[in-house]
């Protein structure tokens, strides 16, 4: 029999599951990520991973954490899927598990479970504050073992540039480039994960990690794979705000008991700690008993924005409240929260322990992304496939912390397979394309490069990426006005037309990270797009979405999946209709019982 | 400080990794709450040297800018730091940068540091699971042995503990301190133990614990506070007595 | 699991060698080595009879060369090549550990240069009968004096750093704070040894007996 030969590109939590999936069946894989792959954006996640495995005594079950992921999404999530998601989340957590993350323990020596926002259950497992990096380690670990048995090969260092796609529209192989001899290089495959992760550089500042561009999803829908609800990004509610990166502060520290407030009066100019707790205003608690400062994230955004923006009472006039944890013991903090508080400690010269946090809202994470369909995690490009963030499938309208590692995993156990199926099933494998296919792509992504370092442009690569950034932070986050979605827009082009004439200040052929940030700027700009003109077209409030000239979820016209298409160079819009076989839509609430 | 303004920093650069170094001045505008990663992305907007030169934007690497990728390591006037964690109105000026001199240049700041992932190869830093179908539940695992081990795993091979060892250099090739804490990490995991002998004989390999000179800068360097002497003193343990008991009690 | 000494275990077997031996017998030695000419601090007649008394023992060629040349040349020799082998940087990290660390090389080298010279004055040009005036007369010469004076301080705080080195490089001192309680031990070592080391020069050079009361 033919062996197949599968490609993974992106080395996170998904990445990386694929790639272990596929070594196990005998397929042998080639990893491909622009970092180490140790050095991912799952190392980021921070506050733990769900499964309810009921350890808690409290009736919790996968059935009751379907139900939180498909209420908290607002409906918009394709049932099925996040059923079986749901139900294979404590499998995944026995999983990890075994590969030994260093999950927080009981007396017992079982494992520990936390609150998280979205739920009255203690459904989230989690290894100090770290859980993403002790996940990705795990993973990585296993993919290393594999390595060294050689069932995987690694590319680090390597960017993707594109998929090689045959005269019948079939994925062969990928175009990538080497980050430091600037080589573009094609490789055959017979099917192709993506695992490409978020978008957050398309905001400019984010939680997201430097290589969280989006440009393989943005290069791929340019090759016709269809991109849904783009318009649904999360806003975390809590972050440290940074020039260079809004750092997340984890929703762990509100699981642990952190509160949210602001002093009633905005110009109290006391040090936090002497205002009396009279003199505070805890609004998340106010306006929603029920769940308090565990509100879904896109409920407490929105809570911090009225605050600051409506209320007026923002700290000392400013775009910041306080996260408090200074009333729980040191002993807890240190023992639960220790690593998200360090980076509190550490970036702002601020012990949190002693003094409340400042934190703002910051672009987080993208429900949206690479349409997949809702068995096996393949686009419509045939021999395509995407897991985790870089695909739409779980999520819907909002996602619930601590559900995207789950999503990430159950995605990559899903994808590596179902390639290896769809390898094995192909009568012709890359070995029989046309080395021509590979030619053409190759020259085509090395014009782009030609024309990118040809010394005639003028602007930079950096200011654009600013100018950008700053434009889709004011107008496509958390809430949404037609006429300055219009507006954006407007300036994406400008911004795009400005791209063609860019000026690269390093033109040299060694470890360019010019060109390279320049190549993803371009994808940057047309997926920045791509998430407006959805935001502009979907004409109701849900979930993350928010237009206040439409402030109500819209089932009627609006309960469908946005699926974007890329036709002759133009962004198009098509709708379809979402599976809610399983849960009958209900009115989305979090201040009363639901 | 030259002028309250002004963040002057100077940079060792090279444009390949045979390439001669050179160091070139910048003069940025301060703001508040500025870091490293903050004026090589201000260079990087407008290339000038503070003479006026037009160049290049400086290669490095960087990720997470949160300290948990392990990307941005450098020499920070002279110290092997992160990048993303080093405040510049915690700095002397001029700022002082430098790549990291353990490993070769790829480009300016930007080091390979493959070394470190070959290494966790070598001492098969992982826990050999049959397979990833349902097995049930892991090990139990007492809180305490979790409270020890956690520490252990937050390690981020930036590499600055190998860049301040002084037994690691160009004679001598030292496995460094991050992986024979990873050692540790995993021999004490109730699976991983299943697999300590093999672990411990990789660790007394050319470069292994031996070469541990007990100057115990690792764990003054390490960025992530990790108990590196204590990792290294308790795989000497279990490695001698392997290596010199082992024999005769089997 | 049964082993044997694989090739790429030689290397591991050499190095803990050397630590050991520091120990054992080198350290061990030094200590008998002390304290028997500590006798001088009692008198010229006590010193020389004790000295007397160890080069009489039996199959002292053999144990000189067992307990004492060999190990201090394995020591010494496969120091040099550890030596070597380091690059000290406290011009960039100036902490103690990297000070013991740079130090534990110098007064390694220096009480290697000192023994080989001591053992040529009190061992070969003695013929393994040195006396208390044979001592006395060579410490009239001021080099001599000041060498002998550095080389028992560097032997005494080469013993102390390693006594330090061998607890955290045996795993014997594992946590923090052992490693302290190390620290403080072998601090206390090297103070006594040196303390105790100028006070029997002191004596063989300036013709002084603290203890000779016991014989009034």
């Amino acid at each position: 029999m033919r062996q197949p030969k599968i490609i993974v590109v992106g080395g996170g939590l998904a990445g990386l599951m694929a790639t272990i999936r596929i070594a196990e069946a005998g397929v042998s894989v080639d990893l491909f990520s622009i970092v180490p792959v140790k050095r991912s954006h799952s190392v980021c996640a921070q506050g733990g991973i769900n499964a309810a495995k009921n350890q808690k005594g409290e009736g919790d079950t996968t059935w009751k954490h379907f139900d939180d992921t498909i209420y908290g999404g607002d409906f918009l999530a394709n049932q099925p899927l996040v059923r079986r998601m749901c139900e294979a989340a404590p499998g995944i957590i026995d999983l990890l598990d075994r590969m030994g993350v260093m999950f927080n323990r009981t007396p017992e020596g079982l494992l520990d479970y936390r609150r998280f926002g979205g739920t009255m259950y203690h459904r989230t497992a989690f290894a100090g504050a770290t859980t993403g990096q002790q996940l990705l380690y795990a993973l990585d670990e296993q993919v290393r073992r594999h390595e060294s048995e050689d069932r995987v090969k690694k590319y680090e260092g390597q960017t993707f540039l594109s998929a090689v796609i045959d005269g019948g529209g079939v994925c062969r192989g990928i175009c990538a480039m080497d980050l430091r001899s600037m080589e573009v290089k094609t490789y055959p495959a017979d099917a192709v994960i993506f695992c490409t992760g978020g978008i957050g550089a398309i905001f400019g500042r984010s939680t997201n990690s430097v290589v969280c561009t989006g440009s393989a999803q943005s290069a791929l829908f340019q090759q016709g794979v269809d991109y849904a609800n783009g318009e649904f990004i999360q806003v975390h509610p809590t972050a440290i705000p940074g020039e260079d990166k809004l750092r997340l502060m984890s929703e762990s520290a509100r699981g642990e008991g952190g509160r949210v407030w602001v002093p009633k009066n905005p110009a109290d100019t006391r040090p936090a700690r002497s205002i009396p707790e009279a003199e505070r205003f805890y609004f998340l608690e106010d306006w929603y008993p029920k769940y308090g400062n565990l509100v879904p994230r896109d409920i407490a955004t929105r809570a911090i924005h009225r605050i600051v923006y409506q209320e007026r009472l923002g700290i000392a006039g400013q775009a910041a409240v306080y996260l408090d944890v200074t009333h729980i013991s040191r002993e807890v903090l240190d023992r639960k929260l220790e690593g998200i508080l360090e980076i509190y400690e550490k970036f702002l010269g601020v012990d949190p322990r002693e003094e409340p946090m400042k934190v703002f809202p910051a672009m987080h994470y993208t429900m949206g992304g690479m349409w997949v369909n809702s068995e096996d995690q393949a686009t419509n490009v045939p021999g395509i496939f995407a897991a985790g963030e870089c695909e739409y499938q779980y999520h819907g309208a909002n996602r619930l912390g601590a559900n995207s590692l789950v999503s990430c995993i159950f995605g990559g156990g899903l994808a590596g397979p179902a390639a290896v199926k769809y390898a094995r099933s192909l009568e012709k494998g890359a070995e029989s394309t046309s080395t021509g296919v590979y030619e053409n792509e190759r020259k085509r992504q090395e014009e782009k490069n030609q024309a990118l370092i040809s010394p005639d442009g003028t602007e930079n690569p950096m200011t654009i990426w600013r100018e950008l950034g700053d434009v889709m932070t004011e107008h496509v986050t958390v809430t949404r006005i037609n006429k300055d979605l219009q507006t954006a827009d407007v300036k994406i082009r400008e911004l795009l037309e400005r791209y063609g004439r860019i000026n690269l200040s390093d033109r040299t052929k060694w470890s360019n990270q010019t060109l390279n940030f320049a190549r993803e700027l371009g994808n940057m700009l047309v997926l920045a797009r791509v998430v407006t003109l959805g935001a502009l077209e979907r004409n109701e409030s849900r979930g993350a979405h928010y237009k206040p000239d439409f402030p109500e979820r819209d089932d009627a016209n609006w309960l469908k999946t946005t699926r974007a298409k890329w036709r002759n160079g133009e962004i198009r819009f098509g709708y379809e209709p979402v599976d809610i076989s399983q849960i009958p839509p209900r009115a989305r609430r979090y201040d009363a019982a639901k | 400080m030259p002028d309250a303004k002004e963040v002057i920093v100077r940079v060792k650069r090279q444009v390949s990794p045979k390439g001669t170094p050179y160091w070139e001045e910048f003069a940025l505008p301060w703001r508040p709450a500025m870091n490293v990663i903050i004026c090589l992305r201000d260079i990087a907007e407008n290339p000038v040297t503070r003479e006026g030169q037009r160049t290049t934007p400086i290669s490095y690497d960087s990720n997470c800018l949160e300290e948990v990728c392990g990307s941005c390591a450098m020499l920070i006037n002279g110290k092997a730091r992160m990048a993303c964690s080093a405040l510049v109105d915690k700095l002397d000026q001029p700022i002082r940068l430098e790549p990291f001199s353990k490993f070769p240049v790829v480009r300016d700041l930007a080091v390979d540091r493959q070394f470190m992932f070959e290494s966790l190869k070598r001492v098969k830093s992982w826990i050999p699971i049959d397979g990833t179908y349902d097995l049930g539940e892991g090990p139990r695992m007492a809180p305490e042995t979790q409270e020890k081990a956690y520490p252990l795993s937050r390690c981020i091979s930036c590499g600055s503990c190998l860049e301040v060892c002084p037994q690691v250099n160009d004679n001598n090739k030292f496995i460094g301190a991050a992986i024979i804490s990873q050692v540790r990490l995993f021999n004490m995991h109730p699976t991983g133990a299943m697999h300590a002998k093999e672990r411990i004989a990789a660790l007394m390999e050319p470069g292994g614990i031996q070469d541990c000179a007990n100057a115990q800068n690792c764990v003054k360097a390490c960025p992530k506070d990790i108990p590196l002497t204590e990792s290294i003193a308790e795989m000497n343990r279990q490695a001698w007595k392997q290596a010199l008991v082992g024999w005769l009690v089997g | 699991m049964s082993r044997t000494a694989t090739r790429s275990e030689t290397d591991y077997l050499l190095r803990k060698l050397h630590s050991f031996t520091g120990v054992i017998p080198v350290g061990a030695f030094l200590a008998e080595h002390f304290w028997s000419n500590s006798y001088a601090l009692v008198s010229r007649a006590q010193y020389d009879a004790k000295s007397q008394e160890l080069q009489t023992i039996p199959f002292r060629v053999a144990v000189e060369w067992l307990f004492i040349f060999l190990p201090m040349l394995y020591h010494g020799g496969y120091g040099i090549y550890i030596w070597l082998r380091g690059k000290s940087n406290i011009s960039a990290y100036p902490w103690v550990g990297n000070w013991l660390y740079t130090t534990q090389r110098y007064t390694g080298l220096i009480a290697f240069a000192y023994i080989g010279w001591h053992l040529y004055t009190e061992r070969w040009l003695t013929h393994g009968k040195s006396t208390y005036t044979d001592v006395e007369d060579l410490l009239q010469n001021p080099y001599a004096l000041a060498f002998m004076f550095i080389g028992v301080l560097a032997s005494s705080f080469h013993l102390g750093v390693g006594i330090w080195n061998f607890l955290c490089k045996w795993g014997l001192a594992a946590t923090v704070k052992a490693q302290r309680a190390a620290g403080a031990l072998g601090a206390t070592v090297g103070f006594a040894f040196s303390v105790i080391g100028v006070l029997i020069v002191l004596s063989f050079w300036l013709n002084w007996h603290p203890f000779d009361f016991y014989l009034k």
